[in-house]
């Protein structure tokens, strides 16, 4: 694609911010100052950052229980993340939801821990944009799993009906918790199943993020044009764990390491080098930049505080004039 | 007053929708059948010819996607009104209302509302069995974030209905398919009926009948013949059920000694434990009898005509657990 060094440089270091950030927090998990709650992103990188650089600050994005890469992609910052990941203030949702739920208001989005359900209410968030007119779009994230669920079939159904401006990206990560794609889903691609609701449905490579924003780009033009939904499929791998401890009995060290390969940061490296002639110092004092950035974030997440009892049953409802409840 | 009017639930629900979609651009009304049939009981018939297909939308039968719809837009400006046509169905989308339409004020730290008003009705009267005739109100009561309100009158359905709208919270809003063609006393001017708020349908001195919904209408016919025998009920309906109106139901339980609950679902944790429990805990000196519930039965929705009437409370039902409890 059509890309230049500026642009490239910017979608390596998102890809490096996510990473950092995940890699960051696997010891906070090991000390429990994580809980099981975080679903890691690694390898999946070229996916959030390949569709969030087309997408613009007042979009939605509808994110899944593996919400970290997509907040950071789309906006949220580092301290943002890591204070949500440890329960502290700070975070989006101040630390009430934790890894898989929160609500960042500022960056329009919106993450939740029940697989499938945000393919039905990203209906709504594109349905207000619709009637507003101003090309608002809602990019809707969903894993392999979630295609299987009622939520995705009714919402697609509908989105497709009212020609509703939605991104579909589904991140087919190869497994269902530990089971295989292909002992869950009924078809070779899931980018099939956009043929049932009438929408245009395509396969990307998930590890080449080059590859990821040029086919989102053509997607959003036309979703913002009002040409209604479209459905990516994007075939990726998480190297690590569903979470992060799973017995990760159910796929061999080979599969991993043919997967880390292909892996998105290190091929856009490479490109870097050879297409735009960066320079290894170059990128790697880009890497060592983010690291302290990142380092820096952690530290400071883990001085803020826990929510008070008081706030966290607090703003369970909007209070009702002259009632005390 | 010269302004009044008798007209049915279904036209106060008509009349509720239609000036709140005139009123605030941001209203909408969605759900199976809204806009061409109007609604199964004619709650929305001619608001797709006055307002058009933007502000009155009919949808697939998609459950989840209608109230995920409603949520999302909800919580991105708009004010929908959806309808589940039968609450029964409302098991589809309980996923969109309870884990996500609820949630998102508090992981919002209070920045994001959710102002969706879920329609819907409930219980026995049409013959329809045991998938569309459930009385699940107790569901959503115990779900943090949501409003319940279970109407029971033409003027009340009106008035909560656009409070409901108005307000900023997803309301669940459960009506009754036995009392649509009820009709009632309704002022042709605009009101509105603050949430929250019991009403005390009937004052009276001896006993205290707590009733929401289908079951307030029983338990006024049978006060007026409780009355000829000497016995003065006073019927208090909360509407709302979440928040619930505490207040005014302890307030007359203190004067009555007396507490009976009448309640369509089953009593296992349903809405009528949680008012014997307040009574309970509020009124344990003040009771002259233990408090008493008058449920459904635990069981599935006959289809007969008969068989679905025993199993829900009547007015005669009404009348012997009274009049017991007043020890006649």
């Amino acid at each position: 694609m059509k890309c230049s060094k500026d642009e490239a440089l910017k979608l390596y270091e998102s890809m490096v911010v996510l990473r950092a950030v995940d890699d960051r927090i696997v010891p906070l998990k090991l000390k429990d100052l994580v809980m099981d709650g975080f679903h890691p992103y690694v390898g999946e990188e070229a996916v959030a950052v390949g569709v969030c650089a087309n997408l613009n600050p007042d979009d939605y994005v509808i994110s899944t229980h593996r919400p970290q890469g997509h907040a950071l992609a789309k906006g949220a910052s580092m301290q943002a993340i890591f204070a949500e990941m440890l329960g502290r203030m700070g975070g989006p949702s101040n630390g009430l939801g934790g890894p898989m739920q929160w609500v960042d208001v500022e960056n329009n989005f919106f993450c939740g821990s029940i697989v499938g359900s945000g393919v039905s209410y990203a209906t709504g968030f594109a349905l207000a944009a619709q009637k507003e007119g101003n090309g608002r779009i809602a990019a809707c994230f969903f894993g392999d799993g979630a295609s299987n669920t009622g939520s995705f079939h009714e919402g697609m159904n509908l989105a497709s009906l009212w020609k509703l401006p939605v991104l579909y990206i589904c991140e087919n990560n190869q497994y269902g918790e530990a089971m295989p794609v292909k002992d869950f889903v009924s078809v070779p691609r899931i980018s099939e199943r956009a043929a049932g609701y009438g929408i245009r449905g395509l396969t990307v490579d998930g590890m080449d993020v080059l590859a990821v924003a040029e086919a989102v780009a053509e997607a959003v033009d036309s979703i913002r044009k009002g040409d209604g939904p479209v459905l990516i499929e994007t075939v990726t791998y998480r190297y690590r764990g569903h979470y992060l401890g799973d017995p990760d009995n159910y796929r061999s060290k080979e599969e991993i390491e043919q997967w880390r390969k292909k892996d998105p940061i290190d091929r856009l490296g490479a490109q870097l080098i050879e297409r735009w002639k960066a320079s290894e110092q170059e990128l790697s004092a880009l890497r060592e930049r983010i690291e302290k950035d990142a380092q820096a974030a952690e530290a400071w997440a883990l001085e803020q505080p826990k929510a008070t009892l008081e706030y966290a049953v607090d703003n369970v409802i909007v209070p009702l004039a002259g009632r005390s409840a | 007053m010269a302004s009044d009017r008798l007209i049915t639930f279904s036209d106060a629900i008509r009349e509720a929708l239609d000036e709140e979609i005139a009123r605030d651009e941001r209203v909408y009304i969605m759900g199976e059948d809204v806009g061409v049939w109007g609604n199964l009981f004619g709650c929305s018939r001619g608001l797709l010819d006055k307002y058009g297909k933007d502000r009155v939308k009919d949808t697939p039968i998609s459950e989840a996607a209608i109230a995920g719809c409603g949520v999302g837009s909800a919580a991105a400006g708009l004010r929908p009104v959806v309808e589940i046509m039968y609450i029964d169905f409302i098991s589809i989308a309980m996923d969109q209302i309870v884990n996500h339409a609820a949630r998102w004020h508090q992981l919002s730290g209070g920045k994001v509302t959710v102002p969706v008003t879920i329609r819907t009705q409930q219980g026995v009267g049409f013959r329809n069995s045991s998938q569309h005739s459930q009385t699940l109100e107790s569901w959503f009561v115990n779900v943090p974030g949501l409003i319940v309100v279970t109407p029971a009158t033409p003027y009340d359905v009106k008035g909560l209905l656009k409070s409901a709208i108005r307000n900023e919270n997803p309301v669940i809003f459960i009506e009754h398919k036995a009392v649509y063609r009820n009709k009632g006393h309704v002022p042709a001017e605009e009101y509105l009926i603050p949430l929250a708020e019991a009403d005390v349908k009937r004052p009276g001195r001896d006993l205290t009948i707590v009733a929401n919904s289908w079951m307030v209408l029983h338990a006024l016919a049978a006060a007026e013949q409780l009355a000829e025998e000497g016995i003065d009920c006073e019927v208090v309906d909360p509407r709302t059920l979440y928040p619930l109106d505490t207040e005014t139901i302890v307030a007359s339980v203190r004067k009555t000694g007396r507490c009976l609950v009448v309640n369509e679902a089953p009593a296992e944790a349903g809405f009528s434990a949680e008012v014997a429990a307040v009574v309970g805990e509020r009124c344990f000196g003040d009771l002259k009898a233990p408090v008493r519930r008058l449920t459904g039965r635990r069981t599935g929705i006959p289809y007969d005509k008969e068989l679905e009437r025993m199993v829900v409370p009547g007015v005669q039902e009404v009348l012997r657990e009274a009049r017991s409890l007043a020890g006649r």
